[in-house]
């Protein structure tokens, strides 16, 4: 690693720390519905939304009827993007005259899913096929919804674990409402302009035809790119207004904006460790969780950057200089933006996976084994590594759970956290929510890696669907590992990458795969749906088990979870649940693919 | 007819998730079982 480096990662979480105290602070006191300096000017808005939508806000739902509100608020914000997407041809703001063309019906399934469960994932290329409405209403309104119900499922959860002997885990409406009005509006207002400020354009032309010295002509994408990019970091969604996403000079024009955009990301997951502190009565246990967390993410980022700044041994061999000098980077530099360099493209792809996100500056397909397994293994363990918006802190305090109890089967007592007997129930619930995301990863990986789609028969409707602009095509006829730019190992990990990022509701792309198909449109569709939701509901069951649940003192025997060993025994359980579970799936990819780039190198 | 099928897809992902829910809620309080009657009790 080079001092820049070094220096790069400081200073990032040096910001990010100044941030963590005050706006955890700040989100504690919305949450519980105390004034804030924001109320003055916005108390109305939220006070109108109550009466227009004819909510309670003091009206304490039970974990059931606070799931199916959830339920019922993304499958309706889903359809109306899927038709939004599909009759786009008919709606305004449309300069490019995009319509159900470019939109198939399976591709309009897998958006629609893609951005109600903040995965973003885009087997498609935003200037190519939707319009400035389908951008900024039906896509871009998920930017905000889908990061409004994650950071409410997890104060839901906290409410668990903090109050005693209730029957509810607090109101899903007013949680979603005091998010988007108290937390994300006024940042995305100020972020905008300051995305503006930083070059990104923001307007409603129609592209720019420019002719080239060359003479050739080139046509210039814009649009309202500022106002999606701020809701599209801040809210960890990722889905790029440009096909190139954060690598595109339009949406990520300096290092200052890479700065700016990588301290957005984790900046409520950061935060929120220390509203879970304040909420439950005792600040270093949101400071335990924080250290996990960014003990992984330390590693991480040294891992992917030395690996990178090594680059291939294939450069060695062919003599051309590895090493980091005044006036080149050395090291491995393919898909990487010059304006970036190494670092601040390992710093970002191991942020934006350890988030949610899926924003990239870079194209991970072409980084080393090693530097590309990084975000594979950060997506794998569950994105908790300050993880989504509110989901990286339900997915840690699903993994605290399962700290506690191998530790009490260790000494032999029942497990408490924060003064809750943990217990039968909780303890499926987290496996429940756990097993389930292995099981989606692993299961349509294994499904991909050998499945043959015919031209004839029952699945070979998957290939003829009427609305499909590819249903005549050969490339989504037979193997559907016929759609991998790469073969052996570096093609299974395209696979299986995509299965990760789709079930991690991460949305990042290993590239190399043709994803816009119907079989992998319709799969990788379910892979979200099953990674956001089926992992959710299990977790709100655990919350409204223990938000019935008395306090227990603590005695001598309770483990101390606030503490340094605490949170280094976290870290070895998302490690070894990690490693266990996935190890054989990156031994078939990234693994073997490191020995053999380097036994080809010996050659 | 395509659109309807995936509108299908979607309102049945759903509809099997609010079921996964109360299933999830009858695992933590399961159903009271009958009395036991009948018998020897002696």
């Amino acid at each position: 690693m080079t001092s820049l480096a070094s220096l790069q990662i400081v200073i990032f979480f040096g910001l990010l720390l100044l941030i963590t105290k005050p706006f955890g602070s700040y989100m504690t006191r919305v949450f519980a519905g105390e004034r804030t300096a924001l109320h003055r000017g916005l108390g109305w808005l939220e006070r109108g939304t109550y009466r227009a939508l004819g909510i309670d806000p003091n009206q304490n739902m039970k974990w059931t009827t606070y799931a199916v509100a959830m339920l019922m608020f993304s499958l309706v914000s889903m359809l109306f993007s899927y038709a939004a997407l599909r009759l786009q041809a008919f709606l305004p703001l449309n300069p490019q005259h995009f319509g159900a063309k470019q939109m198939s019906a399976d591709l309009a399934f897998n958006t629609a899913a893609s951005f109600t469960s903040n995965t973003n994932w885009q087997s498609y290329s935003p200037e190519l096929t939707v319009s400035y409405f389908s951008n900024m209403v039906s896509l871009a309104i998920h930017n905000w919804a889908s990061a409004a119900v994650g950071i409410a499922i997890a104060i839901a959860v906290i409410r668990g674990f903090a109050s005693k002997n209730l029957n509810g885990i607090g109101n899903f409406w007013a949680d979603v409402v005091r998010c988007t009005i108290y937390v994300l509006l006024p940042i995305a207002f100020l972020g905008a302009l300051a995305f503006i400020a930083l070059g990104v354009p923001q307007n409603f032309d129609a592209y720019t035809v420019a002719e080239t010295l060359e003479g050739a002509t080139q046509t210039i994408a814009q649009g309202p790119v500022a106002s999606q990019e701020i809701i599209k970091q801040l809210g960890t969604n990722g889905g790029g207004f440009f096909n190139a996403n954060s690598a595109h000079p339009f949406e990520n024009p300096s290092p200052l904006s890479n700065l700016f955009t990588l301290v957005l990301i984790w900046s409520i997951p950061a935060a929120i460790t220390y509203t879970f502190g304040k909420m439950v009565g005792n600040t270093k246990q949101g400071w335990s969780i924080f250290g996990a967390m960014a003990a992984l993410a330390l590693v991480g980022m040294i891992v992917c950057t030395s690996a990178e700044q090594a680059g291939t041994p294939h450069l060695a061999h062919a003599q051309i200089e590895t090493v980091a000098t005044a006036t080149q980077p050395g090291g491995n530099m393919e898909g990487k933006e010059v304006r970036f360099g190494i670092a601040a493209s390992a710093l970002f792809a191991t942020v934006t996976t350890g988030a949610s996100c899926g924003a990239v500056n870079a194209m991970h397909d072409s980084f080393t084994p090693i530097g590309g397994l990084v975000p594979l293994f950060n997506m794998l363990i569950g994105e908790v590594i300050f993880g989504g918006v509110g989901a990286g802190l339900y997915g840690m305090l699903m993994f605290a759970v399962l700290a506690v109890f191998i530790a009490g089967l260790m000494v032999g007592r029942t497990p408490e956290y924060l003064g809750k007997k943990i217990e039968k129930f909780e303890v499926q619930m987290a496996m429940l929510a756990m097993l389930i995301l292995c099981a989606s990863v692993l299961g349509f990986t294994a499904l991909s890696s050998v499945i043959h789609l015919p031209k004839e028969g029952a699945l070979a409707a998957l290939n003829t669907w009427p609305g499909s602009a590819y249903g005549a095509s050969d490339s989504v006829y037979g193997a559907a590992t016929g759609n991998l730019n790469n073969s052996g190992p570096h093609g299974f990990s395209e696979i299986f990458y995509t299965y990760a990022s789709g079930t991690g509701n991460n949305g990042s792309a290993f590239a190399g795969i043709t994803a816009n198909t119907p079989w992998y449109n319709t799969t990788i569709g379910f892979a979200m749906l099953i990674g956001r939701f089926a992992m959710i509901v299990p977790l709100l069951a655990m919350a409204g088990a223990l938000a019935k649940k008395n306090l227990v003192p603590a005695s001598s025997g309770t483990f101390p979870t606030d503490t340094a060993t605490f949170a280094t025994l976290l870290v070895g359980i998302v490690v070894i649940v990690g490693a266990l579970t996935y190890f054989p799936g990156l031994a078939l990819g990234p693994i073997v693919e490191h020995f053999k780039m380097q036994a080809l190198a010996t050659l | 007819m395509t659109d309807l099928f995936f509108i299908a897809v979607a309102l049945g992902f759903f509809g099997l998730s609010i079921a996964y829910v109360y299933g999830c809620e009858r695992l933590r309080s399961p159903a009271p079982t009958a009395p036991i009657t009948g018998g020897n009790h002696d």
